[in-house]
């Protein structure tokens, strides 16, 4: 374990040497906290903004306001992971992106499978953080989503963990991967340290 | 004389007085040669030759015209490329495109903006619609905004929400009434939810629509939600504080008299969309609606309420 933390401070100094990572971390992270305390009201946004004759600013407000909801719609559990995966998200896309940059198109490929499950892990966690899931509530039958959460003892918050687990394995994998490049060892020879 | 010209591309064959003369002068020498040598030349071999004629003068007004023809096209090709760089260089060509797609861009949105009016409206025209013996109401009754929510009186975040919603009537100053219908999650909150539901119309039976507003308030002031309230204790509690009598309160819930119009409040909040709860619908006085998923903060809420107060 103190390997990969060792890796992953190497990285994250690798990475965020250049502002620009920093700021691309930032906005993704950003993005994904926006659109998981959205989530549960992006109609409503969409109805204000397209359907409503009122000033910018009014709308604007409204989709401020409701940022909120991180407060009193989120328990303090469901809060934190969604804060959680907001972040990991961020800082793992900037470091894949970082990779793909140095043209390590295969172990950026397999940390993007693993991202990707921890994302929509992470959306169906970010559902349940209610009473009743928002998302499984679309997908299946009216309030049989509900009962299949009720069913786990979180109440479908595992789905938030699972989320945030996965993403720290593909960051600490990422961070490996940056920190520890693959490459071919020289040959030892017997006369290698003569001139 | 035969002459081509080129007239807005086309081309015309005109025939003048001059040749006409000529061909004349030509029929009446070769009459005079034919009479000379005592020779009879036949009518069908002299319009031959006439036609020959006239066929060469046509191969050669035609090769003109061709000429010309290509002269025109690279003319017209050059003055297209001129015209594309122009509007290239001046950037219209693009201002042009950029319009093109902001109106097209424009005119998805706005019909993505009627789908999902159309769909919001089909939603609350399965909506119950509010009535007055029917539905708990708090405020003013004739309020140009309605609040309609659908709770559960063991989800936490109704218990957080009821305050706020509570804040933004008392404030509005006769301007929103909210209404109370039941969304008992029984997967989420089983039994406790749907019989706390029927106690709460109990009341609205035993004590009028102030005793249901006046439980609902203890409730969810006494209560620690997901589904760990001790209702063989809480329930006669309360119907006590509020003024109720008890042994009726009882008799009431122990009949399972209103667990009907509880399931029918249920059946709407689906209709309505419902997905979980709180779930909200906010109605302007002109019938437009705005769906609010979650317990948001008081000022999502009243900003909303603001906007549709705005709705003519």
């Amino acid at each position: 374990m103190e390997r990969h933390l060792k890796n992953l401070r190497a990285a994250l100094a690798q990475v965020f040497a250049y502002p620009s990572y920093i700021a691309l971390a930032g906005a993704l992270a950003t993005l994904a906290f926006l659109l998981a305390v959205w989530l549960p009201n992006l109609g409503l946004i969409a109805d204000v903004f397209f359907g409503s004759n009122a000033p910018l600013a009014a709308k604007l407000n409204i989709a401020l306001s409701l940022l909120g909801g991180i407060g009193t719609n989120f328990s303090p559990l469901s809060a934190g992971y969604t804060i959680a995966i907001a972040v990991l998200f961020g800082i793992t896309a900037a470091m894949i992106v970082y990779l793909l940059k140095q043209r390590r198109v295969a172990a950026a490929g397999q940390n993007i499978a693993l991202g990707s499950g921890a994302v929509a892990s992470g959306v169906v966690g970010i559902g349940c953080a209610a009473c009743g899931s928002l998302i499984l509530g679309g997908l299946v039958p009216f309030v049989g989503a509900a009962g299949a959460l009720a069913l786990l003892p979180l109440n479908g918050a595992e789905f938030g963990i699972l989320s945030v687990a996965l993403l720290f394995v593909s960051l600490l994998l990422i961070s490996k991967t940056i920190a520890e490049p693959v490459t071919c060892p020289l040959a030892r020879s017997e006369n290698a340290h003569q001139p | 004389m035969a002459a081509a010209e080129s007239v807005s591309g086309e081309v015309k064959l005109s025939v003048t007085a001059e040749w006409a003369e000529c061909i004349g002068e030509d029929l009446s020498g070769r009459m005079n040669v034919a009479r000379a040598k005592g020779k009879i030349m036949s009518i069908a071999g002299f319009f031959r030759g006439v036609m020959a004629g006239l066929i060469l003068l046509a191969s050669a007004a035609n090769a003109q015209t061709a000429e010309r023809s290509a002269a025109d096209t690279a003319l017209v090709e050059r003055v297209k490329e001129a015209v594309i760089k122009e509007l290239r260089e001046s950037g219209a060509l693009d201002r042009a495109i950029d319009a093109g797609v902001n109106r097209y861009v424009e005119r998805q949105r706005t019909e993505a903006a009627q789908r999902e009016r159309r769909e919001a409206d089909a939603k609350a025209a399965k909506m119950r619609p509010v009535a007055k013996g029917r539905d708990h109401i708090r405020g003013n009754f004739d309020a140009p905004v309605t609040l309609i929510e659908y709770s559960d009186f063991e989800c936490p975040f109704c218990k957080g929400f009821h305050t706020t919603v509570k804040k933004v009537v008392e404030e509005s100053k006769g301007q929103v009434k909210w209404v109370y219908r039941h969304f008992p999650l029984d997967q989420l909150h089983p039994v406790k939810a749907r019989k706390e539901a029927a106690a709460s119309e109990c009341a609205a039976e035993l004590g009028g629509n102030d005793a249901f507003w006046k439980f609902a308030d203890r409730f969810f002031d006494l209560t620690p939600s997901n589904n760990r309230t001790d209702i063989d204790t809480v329930l006669p509690q309360i119907a006590r504080e509020i003024g109720l009598d008890e042994a009726k309160f009882a008799s009431c819930l122990a009949s399972g008299r209103h667990d009907r119009r509880v399931e029918e409040d249920f059946q709407d909040a689906g209709a309505s969309g419902g997905r979980g709860t709180p779930w909200s619908i906010i109605v302007s006085k002109s019938g437009k609606t705005y769906s609010l998923s979650g317990a948001q903060p008081y000022a999502a809420v009243k900003q909303l309420i603001d906007l549709a107060l705005q709705e003519k």
